[in-house]
Order: C-alpha cells, then sequence, then structure tokens
C-alpha cells in the first residue's frame, strides 16, 4: 500500500473526509462513493481539487462518480489526464 | 396534478401550445406536443404488455421526460403509481411493490416507452396493507423512514387538485410560469415544481439529480433557461448564490425542508433580487400546512414557520396535570394539523392509529400528529423549536437518529453507539456517530461506514465515525449523553 508520504490523491481524500478518524484500511480498492465517504457535495470538492492540483480543465473531468469510486480509480484518470503529474 | 383535471389540462397545452416547452433536460427541449408523443409511447408498452387490466403500478422516480410521460400514461389509464426513489436497494423497493399490491413495475426507455417486469413477491409481504385505489387516488409517495423501507402515503386525487388551487394563486404559476425541479421527482416537492406547474402550461427544467451538488451547472442551468420559480431546501438556495451569482429573471422562491440560516436568507434575497420569498412548512402525509411570506426590508429570524394554510386546522397539544390537553393561547406543545391537501392515511393500517387522530377538541377531522414541537407567540405566528422525538432533517429528508443508531448497534463488534445531528456549512445538518468498539475486534470506522452505507439509505449514513474504547458519557438514567458528545464535537474537543 501507498503511503501518505508520497500519495497525495490518498492524502487529500483522508484531511478532507476522514479528519481524525483511522484510515489505515483505507485500500486502493475501498469504494469511496458506496460507503458515502465522498457524497455529491464531496464530489465536486475533489473533482475541483483534482483540476486545481493536475491542470486539468474542469471540462475535461468526468462528473459521474463511477468514475471516483476508489483511490486506484482516481489515480488511474489523473495518470491518463495527466501523464506528467503521477 | 395526479388528477384527472391535471390531465385535461395537460391535454388542452398539447392542442392550445403544442411548441411550448414543457421540460427541458439535458440540454434538450422538449415541446408539449413532444410530451405527448412520449406518453403515447409509453400508453402503448402498458397496453401491449399482457398484463391485462393493470390497477397499480411501481415507477421507479428515475428524473427523465420519459418518466414524466410514463406518469401520465399511467395515471390517464387509471392506474396507481407508487413512485419511490431509484436509489433503494432491490430488496426495499420489492418489498415496496408487494406491500402496495401491485407486482408490475415499470421503467421508462430513453427515447419515449417502457419496459414492464412482473415482481415475484412475497404475497404476505401486503398483510396489513391497504390496496390503493386508483378512484381515490393517482399517485402513492413514500416518506423517508431513515432505515429500512420507507412509508407508503396514497395522495388522494381531491386533495391534489385543492393544492394545485392554491399553489398557483398563492405562487403565481401560470404558462409563463418557468420552474427548476432540484429535488427528486419522488419527493412531495414534485407536486408544486413538476406537476403543478405542467398543469399550468409552464416549463419544468428538470436538474439532473447526480449533478445536484454542483453549483456552476445548478446556475447555468438556472440562468440559461430564465427560471421564474425556485423552491427547495437550504442547500439548493446556498448553491445558487455561490460566487455571487444572479437571477433576474426569478419572481417566487420558496424555502422548505429545513431552516434557513439568516446569511442564507441574505444571499438568497440578493441573488434574486427581483422575488418575492416564501417559507413553507409540511411534511408528505398532510403536504404543506403553513406558509410565512418573508418581507427582505422586514423579517425575522429565525423564520416562524408562519399562520395556518387557508383550510388548515393546527392545535398545539401539551402534557396537563390530567394528561394531555389542548394548548389555548401562547405556548409550546406538539403540533397537530388537519390539511385540506392530506393524505387518507398510510396504507399500512397499523401505523395510521399512532399517526392519525380525531380533532382533540372534538369532532370528527383527522389530524396528523408531526412529532414537531412548535412555540406560538400572542400574535398567534407558529415557530419550530425542535421535535418531540429523535427526528432531524439531512439534506431535507426526515431521519431518525434514534433507528441509525439501531443499526449501528447491530454491527456484531459494535457494544453501544449514539448518533448527533451536527451543524454542517454545506448540507445544514450532518450525521456523526460516537461508537463503542467491542474489545479485541478489529472494526474500523471505514468498516462501520461501508457497513452502515450497506444499511441505511445514503442521507442516514454518518458523515463522520468517533471510535471510542471506553463507554459513552450517560445521563443520570443511564442512557447515552447526546447532548454532551454534541458539545464535544461542537467545540472541537476531539
Amino acid at each position: 500500500m501507498s503511503t501518505v508520504a508520497n500519495d497525495p490523491i490518498r492524502a487529500y481524500i483522508v484531511s478532507e473526509f476522514l479528519a481524525g478518524e483511522d484510515a489505515e484500511d483505507l485500500t486502493d480498492d475501498f469504494d469511496l462513493i458506496e460507503s458515502t465517504v465522498v457524497n455529491s457535495l464531496g464530489l465536486v470538492r475533489l473533482i475541483s481539487w483534482i483540476s486545481e492540483t493536475y491542470s486539468i480543465p474542469v471540462d475535461d473531468i468526468p462528473l459521474e462518480p463511477a468514475a471516483y469510486r476508489t483511490l486506484a480509480d482516481i489515480r488511474g484518470f489523473v495518470g491518463r489526464a495527466a501523464p506528467a503529474a503521477v | 396534478m395526479p388528477s384527472p383535471r391535471l390531465l385535461q389540462a395537460f391535454t388542452r397545452h398539447v392542442q392550445e401550445k403544442p411548441d411550448s416547452t414543457a421540460l427541458v433536460f439535458a440540454g434538450r427541449r422538449v415541446t408539449y406536443a413532444d410530451l405527448d408523443r412520449l406518453t403515447h409511447l409509453a400508453a402503448a408498452d402498458l397496453d401491449g404488455a399482457g398484463f391485462g387490466s393493470v390497477r397499480a403500478l411501481c415507477v421507479p422516480a428515475h428524473k427523465s421526460p420519459e418518466t414524466v410521460a410514463l406518469l401520465l400514461a399511467a395515471w390517464r389509464q387509471g392506474i396507481n403509481t407508487l413512485v419511490p426513489s431509484p436509489g433503494l436497494g432491490t430488496a426495499a423497493l420489492s418489498t415496496l411493490t408487494a406491500q402496495a399490491h401491485g407486482p408490475l413495475s415499470a421503467v421508462a426507455v430513453p427515447g419515449g416507452g417502457a419496459v414492464l417486469s412482473r415482481e415475484e413477491t412475497d404475497p404476505t409481504l401486503a398483510d396489513g396493507f391497504s390496496a390503493p385505489d386508483p378512484e381515490e387516488s393517482l399517485l402513492t409517495l413514500t416518506t423517508s423512514g431513515s432505515t429500512g423501507v420507507p412509508k407508503l402515503v396514497p395522495v388522494r386525487t381531491e386533495a391534489f387538485d385543492r393544492f394545485g388551487d392554491w399553489a398557483t394563486e398563492k405562487f403565481g404559476i401560470d404558462g409563463t410560469t418557468s420552474s427548476l425541479s432540484f429535488s427528486p421527482l419522488n419527493f412531495d416537492l414534485a407536486l408544486l415544481d413538476v406537476w403543478t406547474v405542467l398543469e399550468a402550461g409552464g416549463t419544468v427544467v428538470l436538474a439532473d439529480a447526480g449533478a445536484s451538488g454542483d453549483a456552476g451547472y445548478l446556475r447555468d442551468l438556472t440562468q440559461s433557461n430564465e427560471v421564474t420559480l425556485v423552491q427547495g431546501v437550504p442547500l439548493l438556495h446556498r448553491l445558487l448564490a455561490a460566487d455571487d451569482a444572479r437571477y433576474p429573471t426569478v419572481r417566487t422562491v420558496v424555502f422548505t425542508g429545513e431552516a434557513v440560516s439568516e446569511q442564507g436568507l441574505r444571499d438568497a434575497f440578493a441573488a434574486c433580487p427581483a422575488a418575492r420569498f416564501h417559507n413553507v412548512f409540511g411534511c408528505t402525509e398532510t403536504n404543506d400546512s403553513f406558509v410565512q411570506d418573508i418581507d427582505p426590508d422586514a423579517y425575522v429570524h429565525p423564520l416562524p414557520i408562519g399562520a395556518p394554510i387557508d383550510g388548515t386546522d393546527a392545535v398545539l397539544l401539551i402534557e396537563g396535570p390530567d394528561g394531555t390537553e389542548v394548548l389555548r393561547g401562547p405556548g409550546t406543545g406538539e403540533l397537530l394539523v388537519h390539511t385540506p391537501f392530506q393524505t387518507c392515511g398510510y396504507l399500512e393500517q397499523a401505523r395510521n392509529a399512532h399517526a392519525f387522530m380525531p380533532d382533540p377538541r372534538g369532532g370528527g377531522a383527522m389530524f396528523y400528529r408531526t412529532g414537531d414541537l412548535v412555540h406560538r407567540d400572542a400574535d398567534g405566528r407558529y415557530f419550530l423549536q425542535g421535535r418531540t422525538d429523535f427526528q432531524v432533517k439531512v439534506r431535507g429528508v426526515r431521519t431518525n437518529t434514534l433507528e441509525v443508531e439501531t443499526v449501528l448497534g447491530a454491527h456484531p463488534d459494535v457494544v453501544e453507539a449514539a448518533v448527533v445531528a451536527l451543524p454542517c456549512p454545506e448540507a445544514g445538518t450532518r450525521l456523526h456517530a460516537e461508537v463503542v468498539r467491542r474489545d479485541g475486534t478489529s472494526l474500523s470506522s471505514l468498516g462501520l461506514r461501508a457497513y452502515a452505507a450497506k444499511h441505511l439509505p445514503r442521507h442516514a449514513v454518518p458523515s463522520s465515525v468517533g471510535l471510542a474504547c471506553t463507554p459513552l458519557p450517560k445521563t443520570a438514567t443511564g442512557k447515552p449523553d447526546r447532548n454532551s458528545i454534541k458539545k464535544t464535537q461542537l467545540n472541537g474537543d476531539v
């Protein structure tokens, strides 16, 4: 599993949505949407963070929750949309 | 309104103004003629499905012109439609369908038409439930029981027509109205912002359920469609007012669902400079019961819930020395209402004895026990003080924190759980759970969230979880001291 230090996406999810909670078992395949860790308002915050952090135009970011179901999904999307960043 | 009168009005609009826009959805304009065509496609599928004469049909409320058309088609055939949230789990959905005595479900197909299916359900699930009577009601709504299966609330056709009459006059709805439909189609709010507007020949702008938290999307949708009527929970008004957006075309703003903050009010005044503002108060069982007009230059905050709507009778019940009695004059008590718009009762007969009672002053009118604790001042204005039970509103949805506690407490690794409602800048109210884990187990807060998400509707899943190893603080009577837990959370003393 990645550590927080070299995994800014995981670090963001933990600080923004799991502040003060034990996040040790936040694995790459944990379903963030189904578990409601990220709800529809949270999704908008997440997308805007991705857009700013990785300089991806918001219009290029899909709005459907399925694209952000897990840490692996988010990392995969960012890797495709901004290959230099990851 | 789901009533023959709505259908007649719709037919008239199709003949007289076929090219007017009835619905806007996903950038697509659907004229009254288009909607009529979709309605005929749905009707053909209802006829051709080979299920014979249908009296009740479950139509999950996927928000689309095709679903609107499917509902119109079903009503035209005299079918009572049960319209549950499309987000319900399949198990809950099939239980609901069985309870409503309707083994048939229909899902609208993009482009028009419907696919019907017959559910294999356990017929004993309908024991104790009345069958919906299409002669009396064409629409059965659900109210959010915060856990498990929602309650079934048939809406009487004549009650609907009365609501339409009232709302049309109160909010100035006519053929030039363009309403933003923000809430899901299964919410009672759709009675105003979808069905009353269509009956008046106006335009309904259907906001995509998936983008409901997106301020930019809602702003574009509202501005580009020159929306004139906006109804919704404070969250909607806050999203619209973000980034100092302005809506010069909005004529009517209706707050509903939960209390609006003073900042939220001021932002809405600024965002809609040409609008009249109203706060409505009600529930699915009675529809709107109180209304308060808000003057931006002279309002009080917290807002009163207002005065009873014409035809509504309100009573406050208090505990007196000789048991329950009716409060005369100013004071605080449990609100009971009788409205011209109310249901004839839940389909589940056993629920009605607790929820409805005859006028406590005598007389035959049935009153609904709201469970709301309400204060009446010397001027006869009513203010909401809270609940007589453990109900809170999360994103406009009634949620019982005690029931959420019960679900969390059922996890095998949980010793005890307490759930409190905390103020939230985005959603108004959010739930926090404080949970004591059994010694030696590996239950994590993520594990508990995943468990909660499986057993609760989304709005009822706590948005934060604190795991403790020591017992929860207790009151003198040995119950979890929820006030103390709440204070600890509010003071950031985690």
